[in-house]
């Protein structure tokens, strides 16, 4: 039982990262390879607002920490998007794949520099919420990154197919030149999805923070949520859920079942199978294969 | 003169010029008007420079690193140039392009609903009344839909955006006669009844000019003659060479044709 | 190949500065010239692969560690000479390439880049388990004696640069020619546009793989040198970080240009060091704070030349060059025969 909820709560955590990086490929057909640089600087944010007046947690310096993040973040991805993404349109995608590589060394180097490599750990929900009788434990983290993740998961369905901009989100992605003939502004769809995938890696980020300790190369999760979009479908959420939870099942099962070193080495394992077997991931659509 | 100079034309297209990739001059000196209200059709063989018009009108072009290089475009006495695809059309000239011209992911009411807002729901509901095959089949993914539903779903989506201008590309590619007739007729009456100026790019040129009323035709990218419809429909050239006006005579005949088009005669 | 006579000026001030270099500087900056012609090398290997041939690799920094543990094995286990090893080295690595090339047959773009990723993975993984059983111990790699021929051991920056000066150039001389040969036009070819490649009778699957065989031949050959020039191997030093490096020294240098690559090689190499000098020059002082903002260098260097110069270092060179060619005049007469 407490297998599941850690691979749950693990699970949650990569499907967040992946959600992050299907949306922008929706939109814009550009992998993200900066996604898990983004969530762990987020968290790094997250922390320093919440311990900036003191060196505990309280209840005030929480909600600043959260307010702060969540709009840094969804600002950060706007100004991503207009100084840098906005530049590539019309250029071939691997382009802007390799601007993300470029941004991805930049904001790892932003963490040596600003917090000086400093390993920090974002102490909220570590309270045991019920205790196995072989020792094991179910913290309060992660039943919240569970319900997180599922709100964020729900939110985001409902946000597609039901509202309007939703809509023109999906028209957008299949058809960039139809949606702007059709009226609407690609630039506020592109600005939007960049946005919700730099807030969804942020509060990644402080989720998998709240369960690890965090350092710089704590980025090396932006593989795992790689791998489990693709695992899932690069343009699938739904496929983005599944895949977080089957890398994590995997990771953490290996790292129990066999060896935790291994275990570090078994997403780039699935990604062998995933692209020998079926390229286009569980749930992705079939022709993605070809486009460069 | 005729009859499409009196009132102000609503798009005014003058000496347009547009070049491919800095080496290709698509086409050169093109001069179209349309009259508020009316219906253009703009008539050529393949490559003739038609599509590049449109698109040139409604923006498309930079995307392709395809550039307008001279000439103006003029719509209801405001230049369209430089301005970006969304905002032209939300200054009403709207283009149901050639490809690509649904989302296929989409259903056909999403589809409609696409740039519905509150106001529109009106015209949303009044094309299920133009096309009732569309009512149908509300609930279908549009990639499913035959080819004939696929234009009209397309004409929905355009009227729905509310268009002063209506460019309509191609529309009987790949549709049955039958077909493209009907949804011809049905053109015929959105533009009376909604007085909707439209301007239309067509290969089926007898079809085309049933229910235009003035006509453009291109040849390698110019303008190489225009008129009323009725002119068009009579004029030797255009029943020689676009209308099929069969010569009588044997096949011998046909090897030594060499007759130039005498677009002045 | 050099019509103009001012051309072959050029070429032979840059030749007698090149070969003077050690009179005029010292060890330090010798030593940077000597990372920089190893990485020449390197670069000259994955811009053939990513540039001509258009497959985006990861896996450069695999290769290279190729190539520098065979070279480290053969030479400190059984003992083999330089002139085995080197070359024994680069056929591993060749050998490695053609593998990785064969499931990259499949894929374009992205989803090729992610496969050698995963390559790039295995690899790596198969060769911590390796140094982790040989070494001394798990991190500590393993010792390369430096080359000797007669017991005379290259051992000096100076004799090292010669040493290294001539290994470029004939990698610069042998890439020049492949890319200008079929196969180089076969390359662009597919990567322009492939389908159509295979249209025109190009075997679109021959030459991929033949680009991946080079390019990695070419990638543990640097390997193989860095090896013996630095005299360990460990193989936390070949990380995915290290692939970024080489694209990253193609895409400021120009990809699709042999020259180009020899610009953004030694661009990507120096630029950690300018950043140092530029850093030490200015009042704070940032600790090891220093290496973010190097590496943060290397990522705005990407970012920058893919948003602003796209074509890279050589393109720069190429607009100077025009400018003085058609000086005064502002464009070039067309010859009849079409040359320049």
């Amino acid at each position: 039982m407490e297998l599941l909820v850690s691979i749950l709560a693990l699970g949650s955590t990569y499907a967040l990262l992946a959600a992050g990086i299907v949306i922008i490929y929706k939109a814009s057909r550009v992998i993200n390879f900066a996604h898990g640089e983004l969530a762990i600087v987020g968290a790094y944010v997250f922390h320093s607002a919440g311990f900036l007046t003191g060196t505990t947690l309280t209840a005030l310096s929480l909600f600043t920490a959260i307010v702060v993040a969540a709009t840094a973040s969804a600002l950060f991805g706007v100004v991503i998007y207009f100084a840098l993404m906005r530049r590539l349109l019309g250029r071939p995608t691997f382009v802007a794949a390799m601007v993300t590589i470029g941004l991805a060394i930049i904001l790892k180097a932003a963490i040596v520099v600003i917090w000086n490599s400093r390993s920090v750990g974002i102490p909220i929900g570590r309270q045991a919420l019920y205790n196995f009788a072989g020792g094991g434990r179910i913290s309060w983290i992660d039943v919240i990154s569970v319900l997180t993740c599922a709100a964020a998961f729900a939110a985001l369905a409902i946000f597609f197919q039901l509202t309007r901009l939703g809509r023109q989100f999906r028209g957008a992605a299949e058809n960039p030149l139809l949606a702007a003939q059709r009226q609407v502004n690609i630039n506020l769809i592109l600005a939007i999805a960049w946005s919700v995938a730099v807030f969804s890696a942020a509060l990644a980020g402080v989720l998998f923070g709240s369960r690890s300790m965090l350092s710089p190369q704590s980025t090396i999760i932006g593989l795992s949520g790689l791998t489990a979009a693709l695992v899932g479908g690069l343009d699938s959420l739904r496929g983005a859920a599944i895949g977080g939870l089957l890398v994590a099942a995997a990771t953490y099962l290996t790292a129990r079942l066999i060896s935790p070193t291994l275990a570090e080495t078994v997403p780039f394992l699935i990604l062998l199978i995933v692209m020998s077997w079926r390229p286009w991931g569980l749930f992705g659509t079939v022709e993605e294969i070809n486009r460069v | 003169m005729s009859e499409a100079a009196s009132a102000a034309p609503l798009l005014n297209v003058r000496q347009l010029e547009v070049v491919y990739h800095d080496v290709a001059t698509a086409i050169q000196g093109v001069s179209i008007e349309v009259a508020p209200g009316s219906i253009v059709a703009m008539i050529g063989s393949n490559g003739a420079g038609k599509t590049t018009t449109l698109r040139a009108v409604s923006g498309f072009l930079p995307a392709e690193d395809v550039a307008v290089t001279d000439g103006e475009i003029l719509f209801a006495g405001q230049s369209l140039r430089g301005l970006l695809p969304h905002q032209i059309s939300r200054r009403g000239v709207v283009l149901v392009p050639e490809r690509e011209k649904l989302f296929h992911t989409l259903t056909v009411r999403e589809n409609l609903d696409f740039s519905v807002t509150s106001r529109r729901y009106a015209i949303r509901n009044s094309v299920f009344d133009y096309f009732p095959r569309l009512a149908e089949r509300q609930k279908q993914v549009a990639g499913y839909l035959s080819g004939g539903e696929k234009q009209m779903l397309a004409i929905g989506m355009a009227l729905v955006c509310e268009p002063k201008l209506l460019l309509i590309d191609e529309l009987s590619l790949g549709l049955a006669p039958i077909v493209t007739n009907e949804i011809l007729e049905i053109l015929r009456t959105i533009n009376q009844s909604l007085g909707l100026t439209m301007l239309i790019v067509e290969q089926n040129v007898a079809a085309a000019l049933r229910i235009a009323s003035f006509g453009y035709v291109l040849e390698n990218g110019r303008v190489v003659f225009k008129g009323e419809a009725d002119r068009l429909l009579s004029h030797q050239d255009m029943r020689e060479f676009y209308l099929g006006d069969g010569r009588t005579g044997s096949y011998r005949n046909i090897r030594q044709y060499t007759r130039k088009r005498r677009w002045w005669g | 190949m050099l019509p103009e006579p001012y051309q072959r000026a050029v070429i032979a001030i840059v030749v007698a500065v090149v070969l003077c270099l050690p009179v005029f500087s010292g060890d330090y900056f010798l030593h940077l010239m000597n990372l920089s012609l190893i990485a020449v090398i390197g670069a000259i290997g994955i811009n053939l692969l990513t540039g001509y041939c258009g497959q985006l690799s990861l896996g450069q920094a695999s290769f290279m560690a190729i190539g520098a543990f065979s070279t480290a094995i053969l030479a400190q286990r059984y003992g083999m000479p330089f002139f085995v090893a080197i070359p024994a080295s680069c056929c591993a690595g060749a050998a490695v390439g053609f593998l990785v090339g064969l499931p990259a047959l499949r894929f374009r773009g992205i989803y090729l880049a992610i496969t050698t990723l995963a390559m790039h993975y295995a690899i790596i993984y198969v060769l911590t388990n390796y140094q982790a059983i040989v070494g001394p111990s798990a991190s500590a790699g393993i010792t390369v004696p430096p080359p000797s021929i007669e017991g005379f051991k290259l051992t000096s920056e100076r004799g090292w640069y010669y040493a290294l000066l001539i290994a470029a150039a004939a990698v610069l001389m042998f890439s020049l020619n492949l890319a200008r040969s079929y196969i180089g036009r076969a390359w662009v070819a597919i990567r322009d546009r492939d389908i159509a490649a295979e249209t025109a009778g190009v075997n679109v699957p021959r030459y991929k793989l033949l680009a991946f065989t080079i390019s990695a031949a070419l990638a543990a050959l640097a390997g193989s040198l860095g090896a013996y020039f630095t005299t360990v191997v460990t193989v936390e030093e070949y990380t995915l970080e290290l692939a970024i490096i080489y694209l990253a020294m193609i895409i400021v240098g120009g990809m699709g240009s042999v020259v180009g690559s020899v610009f953004g090689a030694v661009f990507i190499t120096l630029l950690p060091f300018a950043v140092q000098r530029a850093f030490d020059a200015l009042p704070w002082h940032f600790g090891t704070g220093i290496f973010g903002v190097q590496e943060a260098a290397i990522g705005a260097a990407i970012i920058g030349f893919l948003l602003l110069e796209p074509d890279g270092l050589i393109e720069i060179y190429r607009r100077i060059a025009t400018y003085f060619e058609r000086w005064p005049f502002r464009y070039r007469e067309i010859k009849p025969s079409g040359a320049r």
